[in-house]
Formats: C-alpha cells, sequence, structure tokens
C-alpha cells in the first residue's frame, strides 16, 4: 500500500472517530466511577479504565475530535491569514515585503513553547488559547511559503501576458498566483496540521490545552505518569494514538510531495 | 557502513553510565514539593520555607509540642503579668548564631521591631503589632507588652514568621540565612536542591545527621521515580497517593501517614447571587459524597471532617452526621430555593492533584443534583489573582493548611465571603477565655456555627503522606506546626538502602562568561572571513529583531495577570506588607521607565534581580545552562551521529528495503511526542531495568560520570525525534542533488552512485542540514522544557515554567529574551556556513 493511501486510512479512522464521538462513544466519558477504576484492559474497557473509572477506549475517541479539531482550526485560521499576507508580499515588494517578512522572523525567534506558555499565562489556559497559538505560529509559515512560491510565478510569462492584458495585482494574485499555489501549500498545511497535532499534545500536557472535564490526549498522559507502574495501558494509549495521528498525517504529507513531485516532472 | 560502526561505537563510550559512588549514610536526602522562593522566614509567606529553614536553621523563642503544648525554645522560661498583658521572657545562656556571635536580648528586641516595623514584609505583622512595647530589661531578659489579653500570643512566637535573628545578617537571610538551629547553611542550587550541614557549635543536643538535602520535585512521577531509585531518603509530603501501595511494597521503603493541618474544603463564594443562599449552600454541601472524593482524589488516605477543624485535635467534635450524603434532599432544598431546574457554577481548581482530581468527582457529584459546574484548572498565581484577591469565583477546592485557621472565617471581605457578626463574637470570647474548658466549649461553639451557616462544602483532613527510608529513625513529624524535625533522625543500624550520588551545592556562573567569549570570538573570525559590511548587515538584522522581540515580551509580561508580591507573599499578608515588596523589587515605576530599566540593564549584562529568588538572573541563567547548555549540546551531537548516516544510508539506497524501512522509522520517529517517549524511557530503563536515575541532576561537581548518566535518558528523549527529523532532511537533500546535472555527469563519469554522492552530493546537501541543525540547539534549549519536567532536571526551560508560576516576570523576561537571542544567533551562524560550503553565496551577499 503506498504512502498516501496508508495516511488517509490512519487519519480516515482518527476523523470518523471523533466525529462519531460528538453523537455516540462506548460509555460516558464524563461518567465517574471509583469503583471501576485502573481497570485493566478487557472486553468491556477495550483500553483500560483510568483513575476516576472512565473508559479510555471513549476518552481516546472524544479525544481524537478535540485533538483534530484544535490543530485544525489553529492551522486552518493561519492559513487564512498567511497566504494573503505572503500574496501580499510578493505582490507588492518593497518596504511592504520587508516588514512582513521581518514580523515573521520575529515570530520564528520565540520558541514555540514558551510563545505558547505566555499566551496562556496572559489569557488563561483553555482550547481557543491553544488555537491562538497555534495560528500565530504558522502564519509566518504559510506567509514565508506563499511569497517564495508568488515571487517565482511572478516572473514567468503567464504573469506577465496577464499584467500586459491589464489586471492589476490583486487580480493577478487571486487569479493566477494563487491557483498555482494549491500544490505546495496542501503538502504543508499536512506537515503543520502534523505537528500541531503534537504542539496541541504538548500543551495538554503541560495543562494549557483545553481543561477537564473534555478529555485531551496530552493529559490523559500527564495524568498517567504517576500511575506508570501499576496501570501502563494509561500511558500506552493516548501515546499511541498522538503518535498514529500524527503519523498518519506525515504519510498524507508525503504522497502529496510526491504527487506533486511526479506531476512536475511529467 | 564503518561510519555508522564507529558512531555507535562513540555513542556507547559516552553514554556508558559510570559506577555511582555511595553516599556516606549521615547524610538525609529530603523531597520536598515546592521549592522556597527565599530563605527568609520573617519576611513572606512561603510554607516552603518554613520546610526548609524553621527548626533547622532558624529557632524562636517558643515551640509547639506534639500534644499541642507550648514549649520553651530560645526562651527557657517566661512568666505572664497579672493583666495578661505583659510577658517576661529569660533567653537560654550561651545560645551561638552559625555565624559565631552569641544570642542577646539585643537580637530579640531586633527581631521582634523589624518584624512589626513600617517596612516590614512579615506575613505575620498584622497579629504580631499586638505588640507595644519590647524591651531588653537584661543582658538575657525581654519584655514585651500587649494591647490586650492574647491567649494564642505565645503560639504566634513558636511561628516561622518569629524567629530570632540577628542584626548583622539580617539583610541577606533571603539568601545566606544565619539562625541558631542545629543545622547551617550549605548551598542552593537553585531549581534543584538545598543543603544544610550540621552546626557544630549547636546549644542544645546537636543533630546526629552530618548533612541534610532538601530536592525539589514537584512532579509525581518524579518523586516516584525517585524514591525508588534511592535518589531520596524521605519524602514527607508525598504528591501522589495512588502509588503509595506500590511504594509500601519496596522492601526499602515504609510509609509514614500522619494526620496534617490541612483541611480540604469546596469554598464557595457566598457574596451574592444563587450561591447567598444558605439553602443552596447547604444543598452542595448534602451533595457531596466525602468517602467518594477520599477514595477518588486520594486513595483512601484522608478522614472526612464536618466543619472546620482537623479531627487529630482534642477540641474536634464530629458533625459529618449534620451534612450526610443526600442527593434526594439536595434536590429538594434547591427546588425550595427556586432553582428546581439546576443552576450553572464554575469550579476554579489550584493545581494540586487533590484539587484537581477532586474537582472532577465534585463536578459529576453536583451534576447528580442538578448543578453544572464549569472546571476552571488554574495555577496558583491565577488562583491567588483570581479567586483569593479579585473574588471572581462560585466554587473552588483548596486545602488550608495552616494550625488553628478557624479565625479566618472571622476575616473581613475573605475569600469566600462569610460575614457572621455571631462568629466574630464567637473569635473575641475565645481570644478571653479564661481556661482550657472556656475554651473547648467555644471551640466547639465555633465549628457547630460553621455548619449551621453552611459557609463551605467541608471534605476531608489531610494527611501527610510520609515516604521513607525503612532505616530511618527517630524523625518526628511534629503537628500541629507543620514541623519535621530533623535533629534527631538518623539512620538504624542493619539494612542500610543502596544510595545514589549526593547532591554537590556549588553552583557556577561560569556558562554565560563561555557563551560572551565564544560570541566575542565567532564574530572576530566573521569579520575576517566575511568582511565587515555583511557582518555589519547581518548585525543590524539580528539587532533589530532582538529590540522587536524585548517590545513582544514586555508587553506580554504586563499584561500577564497575577501580582508577583501578592504570590510571594501567599494568603495571610497583609497589604502593607504587600505594599513594602512592591517597593523593594522595583515594581512602583512608569511602565516605559521600567522598560528602558530592563533593556538598558540588559546591554550592560545585568538582566536584573529574580523576584523570587532575590538574586542577580544572570546568576540564575548561568546555572541553568550549565545543564541546559550540555544537554542540548550533547543531543544535537547524538541526533547527527544518529540522523546523518541513517539519512545518507537511506539515499544511497533509494528505493532500496533499506531505505524503505528507514524511512518509516524516520517518519514514526517525527511522529512521537517527546515526552512520550520520555516516559517510557523512564519506565523501561529507569524502574524496570534500574540502569540510570530517574530523574534528578547531582550537578557537575559530582564529577563526569554521575552527571553523565544522569542526563543520559534526557538526552535519548530529546535526540531521537530530532534525529527522526535530521535523517529525513538529509536523504530529501541528497537525493534531490543526485538528480543534479553536476552528479549525473560525476556518474557519467565513471563514478559509482555511492562515490558520486560522497564526492559531489554530500558537500551540496548540507545546506539544508545546516538549517536544521542550526534551529535545533534554541529549539532544544526552551523545547525541553516538558522533557526536564519529566525528569525533574533544573534546566532553563523549567526555570521558565517555574517563574511563570511564580510569577517571576523579570525571570520570564530575560530568559526569553535570552532564548530568542540564540536563535536568531544560530541562524546567523547558519547563513555564515551556508557561505562557507557555496562560495558563490558569499560573494552575492559580501559585494
Amino acid at each position: 500500500m503506498n504512502a498516501l493511501r496508508a495516511g488517509l486510512l490512519l487519519t480516515g479512522v482518527f476523523v470518523a472517530a471523533g466525529l462519531l464521538s460528538l453523537v455516540w462513544t462506548p460509555h460516558d466519558v464524563t461518567q465517574v466511577d471509583i469503583g471501576a477504576r485502573l481497570l485493566a484492559p478487557s472486553a468491556a474497557h477495550p483500553f483500560g479504565t483510568d483513575h476516576l473509572g472512565r473508559d479510555l477506549l471513549s476518552m481516546i475517541q472524544a479525544g481524537a475530535a478535540v485533538s483534530l479539531s484544535v490543530s485544525l482550526l489553529g492551522v486552518g485560521a493561519a492559513l487564512l491569514l498567511g497566504v494573503p499576507l505572503g500574496l501580499l508580499a510578493a505582490a507588492r515588494g518593497g518596504w511592504v515585503d520587508e516588514a512582513l517578512m521581518r514580523t515573521g522572523d520575529l515570530v520564528f525567534a520565540f520558541p514555540w513553547l514558551m510563545l505558547a506558555i505566555l499566551l496562556a499565562a496572559t489569557l488563561g489556559p483553555g482550547a481557543s488559547n491553544a488555537v491562538l497559538a497555534i495560528a500565530i505560529l504558522n502564519i509566518p509559515v504559510f506567509a514565508r511559503l506563499t511569497r517564495g512560491e508568488a515571487r517565482r510565478l511572478w516572473q514567468l510569462d503567464f504573469v506577465a501576458v496577464a499584467r500586459l492584458a491589464g489586471k492589476g495585482k490583486a487580480r493577478i494574485s487571486a487569479e493566477h498566483i494563487l491557483p498555482n499555489l494549491s500544490g505546495p501549500l496542501s503538502v504543508q498545511a499536512t506537515i503543520q496540521f502534523s505537528l500541531a497535532l503534537l504542539a496541541e499534545a504538548g500543551l495538554s500536557y503541560v495543562g494549557l490545552g483545553v481543561q477537564p472535564p473534555a478529555p485531551s490526549w496530552g493529559r490523559m498522559l500527564a495524568d498517567a505518569q504517576t500511575l506508570i507502574g501499576t496501570a501502563p495501558w494509561l500511558a500506552i494509549a493516548p501515546g499511541l494514538a498522538i503518535l498514529l495521528a500524527v503519523f498518519g498525517l506525515t504519510l498524507i504529507g508525503d504522497g502529496l510531495a510526491r504527487h506533486l513531485r511526479r506531476g512536475e516532472g511529467a | 557502513m564503518r561510519l555508522l560502526r564507529h558512531c555507535l561505537l562513540t555513542l556507547l563510550v559516552l553514554l556508558l553510565p559510570l559506577a555511582v559512588q555511595a553516599a556516606s549514610r549521615d547524610t538525609l536526602r529530603v523531597g520536598l514539593q515546592l521549592e522556597p522562593p527565599n530563605l527568609d522566614p520573617t519576611s513572606g509567606a512561603a510554607t516552603a520555607t518554613d520546610d526548609v529553614v524553621y527548626a533547622t536553621i532558624f529557632e524562636g523563642l517558643t515551640r509547639i509540642a506534639a500534644d499541642g503544648t507550648i514549649r520553651p525554645l530560645l526562651a527557657s522560661g517566661w512568666t505572664l503579668s497579672d493583666d495578661g498583658r505583659s510577658y517576661l521572657f529569660d533567653l537560654r545562656p550561651g545560645v551561638h548564631f552559625h555565624d559565631g556571635s552569641v544570642l542577646t536580648a539585643e537580637d530579640v528586641v531586633f527581631s521582634l521591631t523589624r518584624a512589626i516595623g513600617p517596612t516590614s514584609t512579615n506575613a505575620q505583622m498584622q497579629a504580631l503589632r499586638a505588640i507595644t512595647q519590647i524591651t531588653a530589661t537584661g543582658p538575657l531578659q525581654v519584655r514585651i507588652d500587649l494591647a490586650e489579653r492574647d491567649s494564642a500570643f505565645l503560639t504566634l512566637l513558636s511561628l516561622g514568621d518569629a524567629v530570632i535573628v540577628s542584626r548583622a545578617t539580617a539583610d541577606a537571610l533571603a539568601t545566606s540565612p544565619v539562625g541558631t538551629g542545629p543545622f547551617r547553611f550549605a548551598g542552593w542550587r537553585r531549581g534543584d536542591a538545598v543543603t544544610l550541614e550540621r552546626f557544630d557549635g549547636y546549644w542544645g543536643r546537636p543533630a546526629r545527621l552530618s548533612r541534610l538535602v532538601f530536592r525539589f520535585i514537584a512532579d509525581p512521577n518524579g518523586a516516584y521515580a525517585a524514591m525508588r531509585a534511592g535518589d531520596l531518603d524521605l519524602f514527607p509530603d508525598f504528591p501522589a497517593p495512588e502509588v503509595l501501595g506500590q511504594l509500601a511494597a519496596d522492601p526499602r521503603l515504609k510509609l509514614a501517614i500522619t494526620p496534617s493541618e490541612g483541611e480540604v474544603i469546596l469554598a464557595i463564594n457566598q457574596r451574592q447571587g444563587p450561591l447567598a443562599d444558605s439553602r443552596v449552600r447547604r444543598a452542595i454541601a448534602l451533595s457531596i459524597d466525602r468517602q467518594a472524593i477520599i477514595d477518588g482524589s486520594m486513595y483512601g488516605y484522608g478522614t472526612p471532617i464536618g466543619s472546620h477543624f482537623p479531627p487529630h485535635s482534642p477540641d474536634y467534635i464530629d458533625l459529618t452526621g449534620l451534612t450526610p450524603h443526600g442527593p434526594a434532599a439536595a434536590r429538594r432544598l434547591l427546588a425550595e430555593a427556586g432553582y428546581g431546574r439546576g443552576l450553572d457554577l464554575t469550579l476554579k481548581l489550584p493545581p494540586p492533584a487533590y484539587a484537581r482530581r477532586g474537582g472532577e468527582i465534585v463536578a459529576a457529584q453536583l451534576a447528580a443534583v442538578g448543578i453544572r459546574a464549569r472546571i476552571v484548572n488554574v495555577e496558583w498565581s491565577a488562583w491567588l489573582d483570581e479567586v483569593y484577591k479579585r473574588h471572581d469565583f462560585d466554587l473552588t477546592i483548596v486545602s488550608h493548611a495552616e494550625p488553628f485557621d478557624y479565625a479566618i472565617y472571622g476575616r473581613q471581605d475573605y475569600y469566600f465571603g462569610y460575614e457572621s457578626p455571631a462568629y466574630r463574637a464567637l473569635l473575641t470570647d475565645l481570644k478571653a477565655a479564661p481556661d482550657a474548658a472556656a475554651r473547648h466549649r467555644i471551640l466547639g461553639d465555633l465549628q457547630r456555627r460553621l455548619v449551621d451557616d453552611a459557609v463551605n462544602g467541608f471534605l476531608y483532613q489531610f494527611p501527610h503522606l510520609g515516604v521513607q527510608d525503612r532505616a530511618l529513625t527517630d524523625l518526628w513529624v511534629n503537628s500541629p506546626n507543620q514541623v519535621v524535625d530533623y535533629a534527631a533522625a538518623h539512620y538504624g543500624a542493619g539494612d542500610a538502602a543502596g544510595a545514589g550520588p549526593s547532591s554537590a551545592a556549588a553552583g557556577d556562573g561560569w556558562g554565560i562568561w563561555l557563551l560572551w567569549g565564544a560570541l566575542v570570538l565567532l564574530l572576530g573570525a566573521a569579520i575576517i572571513g566575511f568582511g565587515p559590511s555583511y557582518v555589519l548587515a547581518r548585525l543590524s538584522v539580528l539587532a533589530g529583531t532582538l529590540l522587536g522581540a524585548t517590545l513582544v515580551i514586555f508587553a506580554l509580561v504586563q499584561v500577564v495577570p497575577g501580582d508577583p508580591a501578592t504570590v510571594m507573599m501567599g494568603l495571610n499578608a497583609s497589604p502593607e506588607a504587600i505594599e513594602n515588596l512592591h517597593r523593594e523589587l522595583g515594581l512602583t515605576g512608569s511602565i516605559p521607565a521600567r522598560y528602558l530599566d530592563w533593556v538598558g540593564g540588559l546591554l550592560r549584562g545585568d538582566f536584573g534581580i529574580s523576584y523570587t529568588y532575590r538574586v542577580p538572573v544572570a546568576d540564575l541563567i548561568g546555572e541553568r545552562l550549565s545543564l541546559s547548555l550540555p544537554l542540548a549540546l550533547l543531543s544535537v551531537l547524538l541526533s547527527v551521529m544518529i540522523g546523518l548516516p541513517a539519512g545518507y544510508l537511506a539515499a544511497v539506497r533509494q528505493g532500496g528495503w533499506l531505505d524503505g524501512v528507514l524511512s518509516w522509522i524516520m517518519r514514526v520517529g517525527i511522529a512521537v511526542p517527546g515526552f512520550w517517549l520520555a516516559i517510557l524511557l523512564v519506565l523501561g530503563f529507569a524502574l524496570g531495568l534500574g540502569w540510570f536515575a530517574a530523574g534528578g541532576f547531582p550537578g557537575w561537581a559530582a564529577g563526569p560520570g554521575p552527571a553523565l548518566s544522569a542526563l543520559t535518558l534526557p538526552i535519548l528523549a530529546l535526540a531521537l525525534p530530532q534525529a527522526a527529523i535530521l535523517a529525513r532532511v538529509a536523504r530529501g537533500a541528497l537525493i534531490e542533488t543526485m538528480h543534479k546535472d553536476f552528479v549525473r555527469t560525476a556518474r557519467a563519469k565513471g563514478l559509482s552512485r555511492a562515490q558520486a554522492i560522497r564526492r559531489h552530493a554530500l558537500p551540496n546537501a548540507l545546506g539544508p542540514v545546516l538549517t536544521v541543525l542550526g534551529l535545533q540547539v534554541p529549539f532544544l534549549l526552551a523545547g525541553g522544557a516538558i522533557v526536564e519536567n519529566v525528569f525533574s532536571l533544573p534546566g532553563l526551560g523549567r526555570l521558565v515554567l517555574q517563574a511563570i508560576a511564580q510569577r517571576d516576570l523579570i525571570v520570564v523576561q530575560s530568559v526569553v529574551v535570552l532564548l530568542v537571542g540564540f536563535t536568531v544567533f544560530a541562524s546567523l551562524l547558519v547563513d555564515m556556513a551556508y557561505a562557507l560550503v557555496d562560495p558563490r553565496l558569499r560573494d552575492g551577499r559580501a559585494a
């Protein structure tokens, strides 16, 4: 099986599980049942139960919805803001370009965890601030990529033809530049999506992501840490979930990139 | 293949855990959850300070015995005047301070006068101001006059806030404490450990241990691992009740569970709205199943309480029967109050596990009667600001750890907003109580009053969850004064447990100077190599980014809610003491002035003074860099040693099975969360095989062997994901260059594929690899924070996490700027390296 198909399948499983959790999970994820805590994996609880007696499978399923949507929203917002900024920088050049790229450098110069922690300390922890942190960190990524590709395209003949036809810079950016960016942008977006999943897990792990009782993979790992000696399944399943979700997206990214190269080569 | 073998061999030698020398058995290594912000118990209210210095370094005039009675300490005795307003204390003769000076009446007058003075930052200042006059009536005799009779005054003198210090050393107590106790201060490695040594000139029976090391491990996992690995001998308040069973099963360890003074309550903000209605509050109390909370969050450790009073006190009365678990009754009360359709409330939870876990159970129990409690997890600093100070909450769970703290219910505008003239009248009666029987009766009334008014949900009495080495004996856990008495502790003969390396106290600040030196050298080389104009242009970009960064960081930090002074002074501080601290910290100037001050200082190499530790931030950073920089560099080294050969192999065999296998491994490596890898490594190699310590850092002074051994697992956890990234980038870059014309030409000349790669593609593919490498060092310096947490290493990243939690904002500002500087500087290095690899680039830019 090739990478793209494997990746799509894997990611599809997580997306489906997450969507399903909105209407149905095997057990109620907010149901605290002390009597049933720390049960080893069994038929009733395939992944076991946690320290409050909640079903781990259900929590991982609901956690998929949380992790995927936080990452998707963050990266999506970054795309929506970063791409126009990149197009603007490429079209205008000069001081606009310089100012935008220097601002991007500034964001890049910050260690991502520090920036996220500062944001969380300022605005309070929570899902929306995790989205914000991911978006801020990703805007310059897309802006830079867009600008680089767009500048290359601006040199090409078909753009020159469009300019001769009297089209304005904004219109050329929208009609001729942007459509040609979809390939590299979709590859980059997939990669950033996978990195955002890791970042979201890290933020929830240090308690800055989505807040309980909403389940999240990172926090499940934090909760599991001290119990790893008695209940190792608590640390295995959420960690594997993160790994597989990121892995799936990496595969998609690889597959898309190969597809793109093949297209260019042809 | 030879390259790979070399790499692996070097790796093995580097990471080989060297034999750890055993510590002698007269050192006691104590684990504490919280590091004290400073070591002066007379300024600020951090109980963490008392945990380390009270009764070890410092002593007061009196002390509380285990049975709750007041005993003499530095005062050998006292008499009370008939009106109960004047004490005459006789001081013990022959008491020496650790600096050699002799304790006199002057020292007592000085200490108490200082505590109540206008610039005092003493947390008990308000209570101590009951003193109207202190007079030395002889070289060893002091008279203290009070404004009115106060039956709790001798208890007040037994607190850490009222210890006796000498005038000569008073100003430096925060960093080099000098007292009269059985141990003297030996060293403090911030973020890691405080070391005390036996004081040979002690007036009383000398301590039997020669050395006390307090190590600070907040993370339950780190605490567990340290106990299991034998890195600690005692953890008086173990943070994770869930693993006590496993620890008890360890033949080297035993549990020591004793009652504490901490009442865990579900505090209710009863100022307005539905919660001002006592029926609603009673409904909340009735909806609580105490035993379920104790079982669920404390794994059964804890005693249910019905009011705000410790069950081990002789004055306790069991009132749990007045608010039994009754969801039906709770629903009826809610309906009666007009909330039959339910109620929406916020439940703010501070960080400790008892609150976070207990909160989830309480929320579930409240939901069962129709109260929808929205959980908001907050840091301590945010809790102090939002809940304690601004009263912006409905419900919260917190442990009130101070002894005799029923008095908080008489305070004006206290955080839960209970205002009862009747309760205050009872407190006044208590103060004037003529005898023990009257006190007993009034204390009973106080307890009942709180239940009648349904003030808060009273959950359970928090236990001291002590874990200790089986051989350790004569350790006296004092209650009600929250003190562990180490003076008589020693190891019994017999099955002494194997000990790990002992912590060294010396911190060194060479890291930062090394850094500056390297910077200057590099710039010099750059100017010679690339010409001044190129370097100048790059430097101006660097300076611009740094300036922008200072502005962004400073602006962000200004809007971080939570006041550092409030965080430092804790729950009992008076507004005046907080104001004094503001002045001390320089937090009173205007915002632009403070910014200019800070940036000006940065330019001079002065990073400011840490709010919490009261030492120069540069020293703190230097100390942490001496761990974080080697950690980051070794991780990069390892990732290069694994990543480059792997990427090379995959590229050479592109499309082959080896490439396939390696590519899949790389993808998995990229997808692994570093902290999860860290947890798995601890599970496998520290807890399972026992090859490495599970956490902590003995310091470079302990020798390279133990230090590298402690860093092995963290290096692996940091390096492996980076190695995967590097390998992927290297593979991609190599394959790309292989399709370039010059490589094709080389092959056409008759070179083998491998030869062509080595001679032509490799040098040209270094660019992207260098870019990744350049970003790795700063990334690992900062992003290692989470991994540092797993291994409880005192590194730079953890310094920032800790500083944010404590609102030590000057440290946050300076470290983040430093990290930004690292990043920018690293990208400059990468650019210059690019230019070296590809001279065309240099000529283009330098022109």
